[in-house]
């Protein structure tokens, strides 16, 4: 009890408290801002951390980190235009309540299913992050691919009805998926003799690409003055009601545990998370009407991760995501080295840590619901100027990726196939859900035959692999029962 | 006379004005940020120790050192993208080992020579890391394990044809056995290592020394010529008598063709860095050695690394040349 309390006063020192607020701004920015993430947030604000104490340094960062995880959603709900991948699941449904004139009531479950979905995983992470990060480590190469493989189980959800259609969405994702040096050999695979393709295609870019180009497009080709404005421009956010919280509540507990065992588990991330919490939020509301479930899934999910990817990161030194890697090298520069010594030579950091990260979501709720108010106020604008803003922010957003022109040349590549998919009936989440999972599984797949020596067996030998198989299982078997049904009906 | 004066005030300012910029471009290398260019991702080792040194080295310079990831395909897109900027010195490439690896597997066509080398930055040994708890306590313990056992056990590496990868390979010679490579990104072999599905790895012992410390993991040896700082009691594979020195490099290059007055300033500038105090201390927490190394001496320790490199790669069979 001392030690908490202790660590609560060591958080809430003024310089501490800055640089949360400071952190937790340039997160939600970052996030916001289609093409910019909470990774590229991250890598700015590092170089200020060195001059600062491991506490209020490492606040900083886990400030942009939470808060990009949450930014995102604004621009995918209010936009149609994901900030960042994990935000992609929360697009689908979310953009669609906003075009219903329900965009308030939509950031509104957003950011509150967002918050809940941190604190749980900050509980859990004081709790019992031992114990998860013993299971993690349980996760071997071909436990990894079962719960990959049951991830493109989502795709029948994600489909909106067109299971075909979606099928080959995703074929389309894992097709421009293994473009590039394969990960295990480094054998070129489509790359034509190109430089630029060897590197693969930024999934990044690409997703920005397939969202916003035909939003774009749509824009300018509909007469702004002919058609009444769809988009709700007095847009202000309400909460759930407490009635609808009760409903929410089974969506937000699961999502948020799905986040945080996602989290834990080494190479895997957000946007996994996200699709899985959308899925199930997706088979709870049995209608291809978007619903509030389907936007709380994905966003208790994806900031569940954040405490979740912190667990084996604080007690084994191993990173459970691509943004705590960073966080991880940070920490090394301060001369901590995280892992299990750093619980028993510096448990008042650790607690620190721990306490930091519960004021930080509340803060980036509070900052939120503050801020959305003039966020909304983007809608406002002529839309020739707000989408050629957009085009804009996508070609700094996809250049910046990695300082390559030739990943704006796949942004607007990908917008091509993505209008074309749009026009054609093809639904876009399936690809990306694709091009984001299929790397995993691939390296997975590969590794595990790698581990077993050839032998395919290995994909059945534990029993945490052949529940993920139950589960895909299931979730096809009812999903088809679904079908049947709404056709007779 | 007081219009005079001002009228010669007036004068004199415009001649400033004039003569300013004049100066300017007359004024000697750097009068601009220099591109640092690094070829892994942010948060990443190379990354780490990259950013340090710009930050150093603007102090010695005077200008900024902006630190840009061009990562992707084999280290190909960085490579070719600084050896393909004007040879002004306004283009750096953070560079290591990884060279060879791209231009054995295939991934760029030149090697070493493309560039002029301006100096080694750092080096550092890597570690072979089991659990605590396993059966072998020293390297000799492990190395006749192998060999009783070939083709069973199981190495984990940080992708295929890079420098633990071939470390692991030099190994195998050792033991005169062969034994199965796996390799893993970022931070995935350690989990695997723990969660027992590989019996070994090899790790850079800035990412194993808090395992360590904290009794997670054993190291058998270290593979540079002398022990590592923060491991005191882990002995080199030569103490434990296998014959092997392998280190990773890094320094920093730029295209060929660059000014020799202007590779001087940068030679001079890296230097002051990798012999400063700061520097030093910074070296420490991320457990890599400082050592400086420029002209001849460089080169033919790189064209030395370049051999090496090729018969280890073509061993594992990630050489495509």
């Amino acid at each position: 009890m001392e030690a908490i309390l202790q660590a609560f006063g060591a958080a809430l020192q003024l310089k501490v408290i800055l640089m949360m607020i400071l952190g937790a701004v340039v997160g939600i920015v970052f996030g916001a801002i289609p093409g910019l993430t909470y990774s590229m947030g991250i890598i700015l604000v590092l170089p200020l951390t060195f001059n600062l104490d491991p506490l209020a340094a490492i606040t900083l960062l886990l400030g942009v980190y939470v808060g990009g995880m949450t930014g995102g959603s604004v621009s995918a709900i209010i936009l149609g235009i994901p900030g960042t991948p994990s935000a992609a699941a929360t697009c689908l449904d979310g953009h669609r309540l906003a075009k219903e004139g329900k965009a308030g009531k939509a950031l509104g479950t957003a950011v509150f299913s967002a918050t809940i979905g941190g604190l749980i995983s900050v509980l859990i992470l004081v709790v019992v992050a031992p114990i998860i990060a013993k299971f993690a480590l349980k996760f071997g190469p071909a436990e990894i691919f079962a719960l990959v493989f049951f991830g493109f189980s989502a795709i029948a959800g994600i489909s909106s009805g067109k299971v075909i259609k979606g099928l080959i969405s995703g074929m389309i994702g894992l097709l421009v998926m293994t473009m590039g040096m394969d990960p295990v050999m480094g054998v070129k695979r489509y790359t034509f003799g190109s430089i630029n393709l060897l590197g693969g295609v930024d999934v990044l870019s690409f997703m920005i690409g397939m969202f916003a180009i035909p939003q774009i497009v749509e824009a300018f080709a509909t007469d702004e003055s002919a058609i009444k404005r769809k988009l709700d421009t007095n847009v202000s956010m309400s909460f759930p009601t407490f009635k609808e919280i009760k409903g929410l509540a089974s969506t937000i507990l699961k999502s948020a545990l799905i986040g945080v065992g996602i989290g834990a588990i080494p190479g895997t991330g957000g946007p996994i998370a996200a699709f899985l919490g959308y899925d199930q939020a997706k088979r709870k509301a049995c209608s291809d009407e978007p619903t509030l479930d389907c936007v709380a899934g994905p966003e208790a999910a994806h900031n569940g991760v954040t405490g979740g990817a912190l667990i084996p990161m604080l007690t084994l030194g191993i990173p459970g995501d691509p943004a705590t890697a960073i966080l991880l090298g940070a920490l090394l520069i301060h001369g901590l080295k995280p892992g299990p010594l750093l619980f028993q030579e510096n448990s008042g950091f650790v607690y620190g840590i721990y306490a930091t990260l519960f004021i930080i979501n509340i803060l980036v709720f509070s900052i939120q619901s503050f801020g959305i108010r003039f966020f909304v106020k983007v809608l406002d604008f002529k839309k020739s100027y707000l989408y050629t803003t957009i085009m804009v922010l996508c070609v700094i957003g996809s250049y910046s990726s990695h300082n390559n022109m030739f990943d704006v040349f796949t942004m607007f590549a990908a917008g091509l196939i993505g209008f074309f998919m749009q026009k054609f009936g093809f639904p876009v989440a399936p690809t990306i859900l694709a091009l984001v999972l299929g790397p995993t599984m691939e390296d997975s797949f590969r590794r595990a035959l790698i581990l077993s020596q050839g032998n395919f067996a290995t994909f059945v030998a534990s029993p945490i692999s052949i529940v993920f198989y139950a589960f895909t299982a299931f979730v096809l078997v009812s999903q088809v029962r679904r079908k049947k049904k709404t056709k007779k009906a | 006379m007081k219009s005079n004066t001002k009228r010669i005030i007036a004068l004199l300012l415009v001649i400033a004005a004039v003569a300013a910029p004049l100066a300017a471009q007359a004024k000697k290398y750097p009068t601009k940020a220099i591109e640092v260019t690094c070829l892994f991702g942010p948060g990443s080792a190379a990354d780490l120790i990259a950013r340090k040194f710009s930050d150093l080295a603007q102090g010695y310079l005077g200008q900024p050192l902006p630190v840009v990831n061009r990562t992707g395909g084999g280290q190909a897109i960085g490579y070719n993208y600084v050896k393909n900027q004007r040879p002004d010195g306004y283009n750096v490439i953070w560079t290591s080992n990884g060279i060879f690896t791209a231009y054995y597997q295939g991934n760029i066509d030149f090697k070493h020579e493309a560039f002029t080398h301006i100096a080694q930055v750092s080096y550092e040994p890597v570690s072979i890391a089991v659990k605590y708890d396993a059966p072998w306590k020293t390297v000799k313990e492990f190395m006749d394990y192998i060999k009783a056992n070939p083709g069973k056990v199981r190495i984990g590496n940080s992708g295929a044809g890079t420098f633990t990868h071939l470390t692991a390979a030099a190994l195998e010679n050792e033991a005169g056995s062969r034994v199965v490579h796996v390799p893993f990104g970022k931070g995935l072999a350690f989990a695997s290592l723990l969660g027992g599905q590989i019996e070994a790895t090899i790790q850079l012992p800035s990412e194993v020394e808090g395992q360590y410390k904290a009794k997670q993991v054993r190291i058998l040896a270290v593979t540079g010529a002398d022990r590592v700082e923060s491991m005191p009691d882990v002995p080199t594979l030569k103490e434990s008598g296998y014959p092997l020195e392998l280190i990773l490099w890094r320094g920093l290059a730029v295209p060929k063709g660059t000014p020799a007055d202007v590779v001087q300033t940068l030679v001079e500038a890296t230097r002051k860095v990798v012999e400063s105090q700061e520097f030093k201390a910074f070296a420490k927490t991320v457990a890599i050695i400082p050592s400086f190394k420029t002209g001849s001496e460089f080169q033919a320790f790189l064209d030395q690394d370049d051999k090496t490199n090729a018969v280890l790669m073509k061993q594992t069979g990630t050489s495509n040349r």
